[in-house]
């Protein structure tokens, strides 16, 4: 047996080894990325309020807690603009990612569900097929009270008609504190 | 039981064997083996005694030898060459005497030969070898549909793409998969992770049950999967085979090949096989499934040469495939899974057919380069090395927002790479003893994308091992007996997560095996055999925190687990007569410190809404059961098959304020299945392999309902016992010196609507229906 037998198979090995190993390793840095909603803002506007109120996350699934602001406006004023602000606030610059709501607004839709509270909410805005979208709303509300204010975001809902099940999957579901006074 | 024990039990034996007095059968078999044509000596047939079953190689000489033969006593030599007819002779041994053996060429026959492997098999554990006609009906599906049809071997599905084989209620870890000799090391530690193996690079299937942590390390601790590819060619020239095969459901098609090649002079081998595949959404019997389409693309090369006495075996291979994932199962949070479970039709299902892949989805990327050597440095002793590399990628395609930044990358991503290095030295029976010592090294570098669930690590680790059997012939005993320590040292740490891990894990721990066999006669033998083995917590078990929204819970592993131990024991029966066979096997697995997950009274509330949390916990399980087989002839060519599979699984929990342990039943566990058919065989009868048989087979499969669960954390009840009924029709033509091979296999013939317990989708949808499935294989 010469060493003439081995050098084909083993050219031939190592050519398509390289080939196996070096097609498939073309990701730069890391190559994943992840969406981590940490923060839900609510800023209301109007009958001499702005203020932001939040939900917190910031470590994620597990670990702390979140931190959850108590909503509170006042009594019997009239309209106050409510405008939605989503944020990833788990990378350094935090990511906004209500402009992707809002440039795939067909494809999402925000729900309210006031429990307890003298609170009614109405869309004030709409997505491209004239459906509600909900990042913009309106509140009024009849009297002091206090309740819950659970706010959910689907993606790509299969019925924007039926806004207690309009399917899809839920990206946020956090309920806050509210307090009319 | 104590680690000290078992070494005491193994010197004991160890020791025996040495005080054993001499025996009077040294005389070696020898002779060469000759083609009958030519008259030219016949390099590298296979010889075997049937009595003693051990078997050897010819050399490039055509001369064979086989030590330690009794003399003036008669034995059956079957010899056996690619492309040569089966040749069988009685012979009696006579000292000093060589034995030749004349073999003719007959063009359509072609036998499977086994090279001598690098570690012997278990004759005593209980194994089971996959058929190769379920072997072929099955490698147009997935690795794990052909091993389905062994007893005790079911399957744990996520959806209908993705399988996982379980032996005996334990998968994932605690089993091991060698693929030709390598230990495939991918991201195992997830049911949704399957394995990376085409099976179309498949000989030959066997699957061990029990612990065989001796031979396989601490991954094979509920037993192993061995996948062998059928010997190179060793006649001069071409040869090879193309598989064609279409499916009615998913409207699939695969096309698979192998050109095989061997030098005209010398020993020089070489294969490539290759295998492509592309399914769309399936149909369950009311609905498509929508996104469940996959895609499927493998390369390997095989060559093999001996260079005077040594023997060299390299091969490299690629294996690539993407998953679509159900998308009716892709659930945002609580509220959506538990609509998801009472909507009797999947929600957010796309309710059409497509071959497109959108998201959810995986995509798999596994290359194995490997070199194997071996020395027969004499007659008694042989030398083996292996070197294995082996990457693997794996990328999850979640659905996001398609203008975010996400949308044109995974969110998960894991890499892993292995280096792993075996020695071993084996000798042929001395004093009737025949085994080998051996050892392993293993370097591990994973690596998970940011934000994954769990952190990185290196690791590095080490085994030994000695393994030896005693059989003499024609003593109806036969006893094994192995041992082998492993070390494993793991780093782990996290960059730029939100959990901040960086420790370091070490584990090191004895394994044994002790085993018997005793032969009533040539048909019926008894076995039992005891293994202990052990696994390490894996780093999922410890640092795992997040959500897994396929199952709708919260995940949270423990940093201060300890490893599992497992103690097997299996009582084997088995009946091999001429058309009958039957096997029984009952088993008691006790596993000390069983990692499982436990629900917790606390919801954990994410931006998600809230989940309910499972942490991972450890306690003494106990898993028990029973395999059975049988096949009888009833009339003429017709005959009878049955398999039954039962397991019984429980942990002893104690709960605060109880005195005394209590049972509770383990998750997810096969529940009782039993199988039966008929087959009818026509054709040829006698002189045909496996591998040519004509038959049409109607088997029925009844898994029941599983009644035996933990009481928390059911979502929803275990789906209801069911009946699933296959036909089969295999023939096969000769055509000249080619054979084509013809099969039809129609799976869910009455297009039965149902669910499985063990398919985390179950809760989404119903299993795919009727699938007839058409294959051709012409092999030349």
């Amino acid at each position: 047996m010469s060493n003439k037998h081995f050098k084909l198979p083993l050219f031939v090995l190592l050519a398509t080894t390289g080939l196996f190993f070096t097609a498939c390793n073309n990701d730069d840095d890391d190559g994943t990325a992840q969406e981590n909603i940490t923060t839900i803002q609510v800023h209301l506007t109007g009958a001499g309020l702005d203020q932001e109120f939040e939900w917190n996350d910031l470590d994620g699934v597990g670990g702390n807690n979140p931190v959850i602001d108590t909503i509170v406006v006042p009594a019997m004023t009239g309209d106050i603009l409510s405008h939605i602000h989503v944020y990833d606030r788990s990378k350094t610059p935090e990511v906004d990612i209500t402009d992707e709501i809002e440039a795939e607004s067909g494809a999402h839709l925000l729900t309210y569900a006031v429990a307890g509270a003298n609170l009614n909410i109405a869309y004030d805005d709409a997505d491209d097929n004239g459906k509600p979208l909900g990042i913009k709303t309106i509140w009024t509300n009849t009297g002091a009270s206090t309740g819950t204010l659970r706010i959910i975001l689907y993606h790509e809902p299969s019925n924007k008609d039926n806004l207690s099940d309009p399917g899809g999957e839920t990206d946020f579901d956090v309920t806050f504190p509210v307090v009319v006074q | 039981m104590s680690e000290r024990f078992w070494l005491l039990t193994l010197a004991a034996v160890l020791g025996l064997a040495a005080a054993l007095p001499a025996q009077d059968c040294h005389v070696a078999l020898r002779g060469h083996v000759y083609d009958a044509e030519t008259r030219e000596p016949l390099a590298y047939a296979t010889v075997r005694v049937a009595e003693t079953n051990l078997g050897t190689m010819a050399d490039e000489n055509g001369y064979y030898v086989l030590p330690d033969h009794c003399e003036g006593t008669t034995y059956t030599v079957i010899v056996t060459h690619v492309a040569c007819e089966h040749f069988t002779q009685v012979v009696k041994l006579v000292e000093n005497q060589a034995f030749d053996f004349w073999l003719s060429h007959v063009a359509h026959l072609q036998e499977i030969t086994v090279l001598e492997r690098a570690v012997a098999p278990t004759p005593v554990q209980a194994s089971q070898e996959v058929s190769s006609s379920d072997l072929a009906a099955g490698q147009g599906v997935n690795i794990t549909e052909t091993m389905k049809k062994l007893p005790g071997v079911t399957s744990i599905n996520t959806g209908a793409t993705i399988a996982k084989p379980v032996i005996q209620g334990l998968h994932s870890n605690r089993i091991a998969l060698i693929n030709n000799q390598v230990t495939l090391e991918s991201q195992q530690w997830g049911s949704e992770h399957a394995p990376e193996i085409d099976p179309f690079t498949a000989g030959k299937i066997t699957v061990l049950k029990g612990a065989a942590g001796v031979r396989y390390g601490v991954g094979a601790m509920g037993g192993a999967i061995l996948i062998e590819p059928e010997p190179l060619r060793e006649k001069a020239g071409w040869g090879g085979w193309l598989h064609g095969g279409v499916f009615s459901n998913g409207l699939a098609g695969v096309a698979a090949g192998a050109a095989d090649w061997k030098k005209a002079e010398g020993s020089l081998a070489i294969r490539l096989q290759g295998t492509i595949k592309r399914s769309g959404n399936l149909r369950a019997p009311d609905y498509w499934l929508g996104n469940t389409g996959a895609s499927e693309a493998n390369l390997s090369v095989m060559t093999g040469w001996q260079s005077g006495r040594w023997r060299h075996d390299l091969s490299a291979s690629t294996f690539n495939q993407k998953l679509g994932i159900l998308r009716a199962s892709h659930q945002g949070n609580l509220t959506d899974l538990l609509l998801a479970i009472e909507a009797d039709t999947p929600r957010n299902n796309q309710n059409w057919f497509a071959y497109d892949i959108a998201r959810p989805y995986q995509t798999v990327n596994h290359q194995t380069f490997q070199y194997r050597t071996g020395l027969r440095l004499n007659e008694k002793w042989k030398f083996s090395g292996q070197y294995s590399l082996q990457y693997n990628e794996r990328k999850e395609y979640d659905v996001v927002r398609k203008t975010s930044a996400a949308a044109d990358k995974p969110q998960l991503l894991f890499d892993l790479w292995t280096n792993q290095v075996n020695l071993a030295l084996e000798h042929f029976p001395i004093r009737h003893w025949q085994g080998g010592v051996g050892v392993q090294a293993l370097q591990q570098k994973n690596t998970v994308g940011k934000g994954g669930l769990i952190p990185n690590y290196d690791t590095y680790g080490g085994a030994i091992w000695a393994m030896e059997r005693w059989r003499k012939y024609p003593n109806p005993w036969e006893f094994e007996v192995g041992a082998r320590y492993d070390y494993r040292y793991t780093n782990v740490f996290t960059t730029g997560n939100l959990v901040d891990v960086d420790t370091t894990l070490v584990f090191g721990n004895v394994s044994g095996t002790v085993g018997a066999v005793y032969h009533f006669n040539k048909s019926l033998s008894l076995s039992l055999h005891s293994g202990y083995a052990w696994r390490p917590p894996h780093v999922n078990e410890l640092y795992a925190r997040g959500v897994h929204f396929g199952s709708g819970i919260y995940e949270q592993g423990r940093s201060d687990l300890r490893p599992e131990k497992a103690l097997n024991t299996n009582l084997t029966l088995l009946y091999q007569a001429k058309r009958v066979v039957a096997s029984l096997s009952v088993y008691h697995n006790s596993i000390k410190d069983f990692i499982y997950l436990e629900p917790q009274d606390e919801l954990v509330l994410t931006v998600r809404g809230a989940f309910p949390a499972y942490f991972f916990e450890q306690d003494d399980a106990i898993l028990q059961g029973l395999d059975g087989s049988v096949s009888v002839p009833v009339f003429g060519r017709m005959s009878v098959e049955g398999r039954v599979s039962l397991l019984r699984a429980y942990r002893m929990t104690r709960d605060s304020g109880e005195s005394m342990d209590h049972k509770t039943w383990l998750p997810l566990m096969p529940s009782d299945r039993y199988q039966y058919g008929m087959k009818w065989r026509f054709g040829r009868d006698e002189q045909t392999t496996n591998n040519s048989e004509s038959f049409v087979r109607l088997l029925a499969s009844t898994t029941l309902e599983q009644t035996r669960l933990p009481q928390e954390g059911l979502l929803k009840p275990a789906p209801e016992a069911f009946t699933v009924l296959a036909l089969e029709a295999v023939h096969t033509f000769v055509i000249g010196k080619k054979t084509l091979e013809v099969g039809l296999n129609v799976q869910n013939l009455t297009n039965l609507r149902y669910r499985e317990y063990l398919n985390f989708f179950r809760f989404y949808a119903d299993e795919p229906g009727l699938n007839a499935g058409l294959r051709a294989k012409i092999t030349f």
